[in-house]
């Protein structure tokens, strides 16, 4: 037993000295937030002034309602002046529309000006407007056609036609102004028009009453999922590296003089997640006290119960000791760093597929796919937890899957105990499946 | 002789790998407070007989016994172990390194701390203390290794191919440091292809050869027994005597003079009396005993 907790502690201490340690302790929260906040954001952040637009109105009616949409200036219903480009937009309203505004200057707003025919030729106006576009006085132009009341499709023109988040909003305001026209004129007051406009925003509750942040809960789940995965998957590699070692630089010979092979395996196992533990202990350290701090300011937090923190724990637990042991067996079949990359492919691929199959379970938690994926013991660490966070199954399943965890577990320690004895030692050559079953069988 | 109980005794071991047979039937003893010498040439099963010994591997059939008791991991940390495929943790501090080794024997403590810095010190190494392993040359590696084997003040000390790799200063070094285990009353078993190397350092032998023992026992009633009546010979003058077939059955010159295989029966004193009194000049004359390898090569052919 002494000789296992040296082992033990020779894993922890060499491994947390490390410089990798470290700087996979401090980078490690950063690229999570990088994976699962950054492309959000990204999406989001038009870089640059307003987007600068021109409006050709053949209607003769259509400019005032079509720039009000799309400058965000709902405020001041009637004949509003154009909103000088040079200006900023003016936070006015209510609240929840100063939010609205806030949101549209996130996205980045327009600065729109008319352009009249006056005389000349569509085609001469275009022009002109293109050459605009090229000299970048203007980011673009649209052009709303004599019938555009009665459906005839307005046209939009832009040096940056990929950019379909400008494109959707410029459709979106075109025809909220079309609607009110076609209201006004049948007849319905423009304030009533207005009030029927009003816009409803969705209020998300989990299921039994409590208030939940749909989205933020999906980026806790999103989060989790692929902490577990990137966890699992790198301490399951360290495994492999540290047993590859022995066995390349003939360690394990002396370490076999010395003990039993299964102490021995358990104590590098047990080492290594110690090492993990004490990371995640620092990030779990790090995020509640970003949580402290951050509860008296506005940027949601998802919220954490200490519950869905042991569940984690032991479902990481669970993850590790699976793959790492499978992946402790590969280390001992194969001679080299690269044989034990190729070997440990297809392990890896089951703990992608785990991952992948989450995103269909955080859509329907309580499908019999998601039953079963939540059941098999390569696939649980990640998606019983998924359904643990969406919407909580009923105790006996997560207990059951825990059940079928200790027991895949402990089935594949005592199956890896006696191929890594007899694997340590053979040399010269990968080992084949047949003789690795032999060693199972005979040993 | 010493009515003492053997440190080591193998009874009718065998170990088969699949179809293979890497040990067959081997029986030994081993003396306390002896060197004794392990050889035979690469692949003959030396590795896998000293694996059943540390308890690595157990064997097939037959028994071993160890300080008088049935082989147990519990006897594992009374030997020390120098295997021939060298392995040290590559980023580890050579101190540390030896403590965990150290550990591994149940050796732990302030004690395991005054021994690494004693053993660093004996072997020159104290310098290196804190140096990572990879960056010691591959003899200082060596020495390290040879430290794990020892550090924890091991009754039955097994060194496969000790010298392999090191420079002859080394050498020196490493047969000084085994002769001081030897005095301390430890038994060494040195398991080695170099007879050579065997012949200096060992009191007995054991011989194996393709997974079986051809002979063993003390090495100087060995070589007696193999005694083949040659002599060594320098000499000037005295003319056609070496071609007496009464006397002399076989004649090799080289270099240095002549190696004379008497004839069967025909006693060397004989030889130097009709020597002398030819008038020959004779500046060498010395009784030749046959080296481990002639011995060995014998065997093998023997056995063929």
């Amino acid at each position: 037993m002494r000789k296992f907790f040296a082992v033990v502690k020779r894993e922890y201490i060499q491994r947390v000295r490390t410089k990798f340690f470290v700087v996979a302790t401090i980078l490690g929260p950063l690229m999570m937030a990088a994976f699962t906040i950054v492309p959000a954001l990204m999406f989001g952040i038009k870089a640059g002034g307003p987007t600068r637009i021109a409006i050709v109105d053949q209607t003769g009616k259509m400019y005032d309602r079509v720039a009000r949409e799309l400058t965000g200036d709902r405020s001041a219903p009637n004949n509003a002046p154009t909103q000088n480009p040079n200006q900023p937009p003016q936070l006015t309203g209510t609240p929840k529309e100063r939010l609205n505004q806030g949101g549209n200057s996130i996205q980045g707003n327009f600065a729109v000006e008319e352009v009249r025919l006056g005389g000349r030729s569509l085609a001469e106006v275009r022009r002109e407007l293109d050459a605009r576009v090229t000299r970048k006085d203007l980011d673009g132009y649209i052009i709303l056609p004599p019938n555009l009341l009665k459906d005839e499709q307005p046209e939009f023109s832009a040096r940056n036609t990929a950019d379909v988040f400008t494109q959707s909003r410029i459709e979106n305001s075109i025809s909220r102004a079309v609607r009110s026209q076609r209201l006004v004129e049948n007849g319905i007051d423009e304030k009533r028009v207005e009030k029927m406009s009003e816009p409803v925003s969705l209020k998300t509750t989990g299921a039994g009453g409590k208030e939940s942040k749909g989205e933020s809960s999906f980026y806790l789940v999103f989060g989790l999922g692929l902490l577990i995965y990137m966890s699992v998957l790198l301490y399951g590699q360290f495994v492999l590296g540290a047993v590859i070692e022995e066995k390349e630089t003939r360690i394990a010979e002396i370490l076999f003089s010395s003990m039993r092979s299964f102490p021995l395996m358990m104590g590098k196992l047990i080492g290594v997640s110690f090492v993990a533990l004490t990371q995640l202990g620092i990030w779990a350290m790090a995020f509640l006290g970003i949580s402290v701090w951050a509860a008296g300011s506005s940027i949601a937090i998802p919220h954490i119960s200490p519950v869905l923190f042991l569940y984690f724990v032991l479902y990481f637990l669970m993850g590790y000791f699976i793959y790492a042991t499978v992946y402790a067996v590969v280390g001992s079949m194969v001679t080299t760093t690269q044989e034990g990359g190729q070997l440990a492919l297809p392990v890896v691929l089951m703990l992608v597929a785990g991952f992948y199959l989450s995103f269909s379970i955080i859509r329907s938690p309580n499908s019999s796919l998601a039953f079963w994926a939540s059941m098999f013991p390569f696939f649980a660490p990640i998606t019983m937890l998924v359904r643990i966070v969406t919407e909580t199954p009923p105790l006996w399943q997560i207990l059951l899957s825990l059940a079928i965890e200790v027991a895949t577990v402990v089935g594949l320690m005592w199956v890896a105990s006696r191929i890594y004895r007899v694997g340590m030692l053979m040399t010269g050559k990968k080992a084949s499946i047949p003789e690795v079953w032999r060693w199972v069988r005979q040993a | 002789m010493e009515e003492i109980k053997p440190t080591l005794v193998l009874e009718h071991v065998t170990k088969r790998f699949g179809g293979f047979t890497a040990v067959s039937d081997l029986s030994l003893q081993v003396r306390p407070g002896r060197v004794f010498g392990l050889i035979g040439p690469n692949g003959a099963g030396k590795t896998t007989t000293i694996r059943m010994i540390v308890n690595i591997t157990a064997p097939d059939s037959g028994r071993i016994e160890l300080f008088g008791q049935q082989m147990n991991t519990a006897l594992q940390d009374r030997i020390g172990y120098l295997p021939e495929e060298r392995g040290l943790y590559k980023k580890m501090k050579v101190g540390e390194q030896l403590r965990f080794f150290a550990e591994l024997k149940d050796l732990r403590g302030p004690e395991a701390d005054k021994r690494v810095d004693d053993w660093l010190k004996r072997l020159e190494l104290s310098a290196w203390k804190d140096k990572r392993t990879k960056e010691l040359s591959k003899g200082m590696q060596q020495k390290v290794q040879f430290i794990t084997a020892v550090i924890h003040d091991p009754d039955l000390v097994i060194l496969d191919e000790p010298f392999s790799g090191l420079d002859p200063v080394n050498v020196d070094l490493m047969k000084e440091t085994i002769l001081e285990q030897k005095a301390a009353r430890k038994t060494i078993i040195l398991s080695t292809h170099q007879m050579e190397i065997a012949e200096k350092l060992c009191d007995d032998v054991c011989m194996i050869n393709r997974a079986h023992k051809v002979l063993d026992g003390r090495l100087r009633e060995i070589r007696r027994s193999f005694s083949r009546n040659a002599v060594a010979l320098q000499f000037a003058g005295g003319d056609g005597l070496l071609n007496d077939s009464s006397l002399v059955a076989n004649v090799r010159q080289h270099d240095e003079g002549f190696e004379v295989l008497m004839a069967p029966g025909a006693n060397p004193q004989a030889l130097l009396k009709r020597l002398v009194d030819s008038g020959a000049v004779v500046t060498k004359f010395e009784l030749v005993e046959p080296t481990l390898h002639d011995i060995f090569i014998e065997k093998v052919r023997e056995a063929a």
